[in-house]
């Protein structure tokens, strides 16, 4: 059986619930992906952040691409949707170093640096995590059972949260 | 600054790719003693999402060499080395591939094949390019590809990819380029060849 998926390309958000299609984002590498749950009411977010913070200008048409907006971007959708900002979650999967080039290649330490801190200015535990390291990762967010799950370049898919 | 390019700066940026993946070739070649043919290079201006597709499929597994581009072009030269061909190229090397002297022989092929593209772009442009150390790493193309444009790219919506292929004559193993400039370098390179 394959349910649908929606894919979460670099710098997009997209939001699902329960009967909805899976959030699938491939191939994270320094990217992160930040996923938000409301288990209560099903709904679920992903952001494919790309970068830690948004240029002076501000973060144009892709809010999911810059760590600080991210996630007011999600909570934004996610309430349209009927989430409330009481007993929400938050996965992080991603932030990797995949080549050490560079003093400011490290960008995964940063993604992951300011998706946190966006985190904790709203109030949101994160409750699950795989990140750094050196290996590409895949997050898939299903809200048929609530389930965030992570799959390491050349692995199988494990169950990271929920259930 | 414009992060956009006319059909005549993407057609001459494709033609210094042409000319740094026939070098390349001509390397590649003397490296494992067999003929290599150059596939016509594509110049692409991309929104990002769309440039990680472009590369390929997102979890396929690669051996990918980073080649840090530094001097007067500032970027990133990436070569692919997807599933079969690297196991092909190691066959050739007589090394196996998936094991540590597959991959660092796969990094001496990246690295060697890279700064020679290098090379050509910078005596054929009359700028200073100079290859920094290589990184490889053995990963999903997505992951790859997605932190190398991070890198490089930057806060910029549009990454332009300069892509060729050198294929192996009498295989289908193949090398993917990716020249990755940075935004500013691209436009002060087009400048120089008088098509800003």
């Amino acid at each position: 059986m394959t349910s649908p998926e929606i894919m979460v390309r670099m710098g997009e958000h997209a939001i699902s619930s329960k009967g909805g299609a899976a959030l699938v984002s491939i191939g994270l590498g320094s990217c992160i992906g930040l996923a938000l749950l409301d288990r209560s009411r099903m709904v679920f977010g992903l952001a494919h952040v790309m970068l830690p913070a948004a240029p002076p200008e501000g973060p144009g048409g892709t809010p999911g691409k810059f760590g600080d907006h991210a996630v007011p971007a999600l909570l934004d959708m996610m309430a349209r949707k009927g989430s409330r900002r009481t007993g929400l979650e938050a996965v992080l999967v991603g932030g990797a170093r995949m080549f050490a080039i560079g003093s400011s290649m490290d960008i995964g330490a940063r993604n992951e640096a300011a998706a946190r801190e966006a985190l904790k200015a709203a109030r949101i535990p994160v409750v699950a995590a795989e990140t750094s390291g050196s290996t590409g990762r895949t997050i898939r967010v299903l809200p048929e059972e609530g389930l965030v799950t992570v799959k390491a370049a050349g692995g199988k898919p494990t169950t990271l949260y929920g259930g | 600054m414009s992060s956009t390019f006319s059909a005549m700066q993407l057609d001459a940026l494709g033609e210094l790719a042409n000319i740094g993946s026939g070098t390349a070739a001509t390397a590649l070649s003397g490296m494992i003693g067999q003929p290599v043919d150059v596939s016509v290079p594509n110049a692409m201006a991309l929104p990002l999402a769309d440039a990680v597709d472009a590369a390929g499929p997102a979890e396929q597994q690669v051996t990918a060499v980073a080649l840090p581009v530094l001097g007067d072009l500032e970027g990133i030269v990436l070569m692919l080395f997807a599933g079969q061909s690297a196991e092909t190229l190691c066959s050739i090397l007589g090394v196996e591939a998936g094991t540590e002297m597959g991959f660092s022989a796969l990094s001496e092929i990246g690295n060697i094949v890279g700064a020679s593209y290098l090379g050509a772009l910078g005596t054929t442009t009359g700028v200073n390019i100079e290859p920094g150390p290589p990184q490889a790493a053995s990963d999903m193309l997505g992951a790859v590809v997605s932190s190398i444009l991070a890198a490089s790219a930057e806060t910029a919506d549009i990454a332009l990819l300069l892509d060729s292929n050198l294929i192996i004559e009498g295989t289908d193993a193949q090398v993917s380029f990716l020249l990755v400039p940075s935004t500013k370098s691209v436009n002060d390179l087009l400048q120089r060849l008088g098509i800003s």
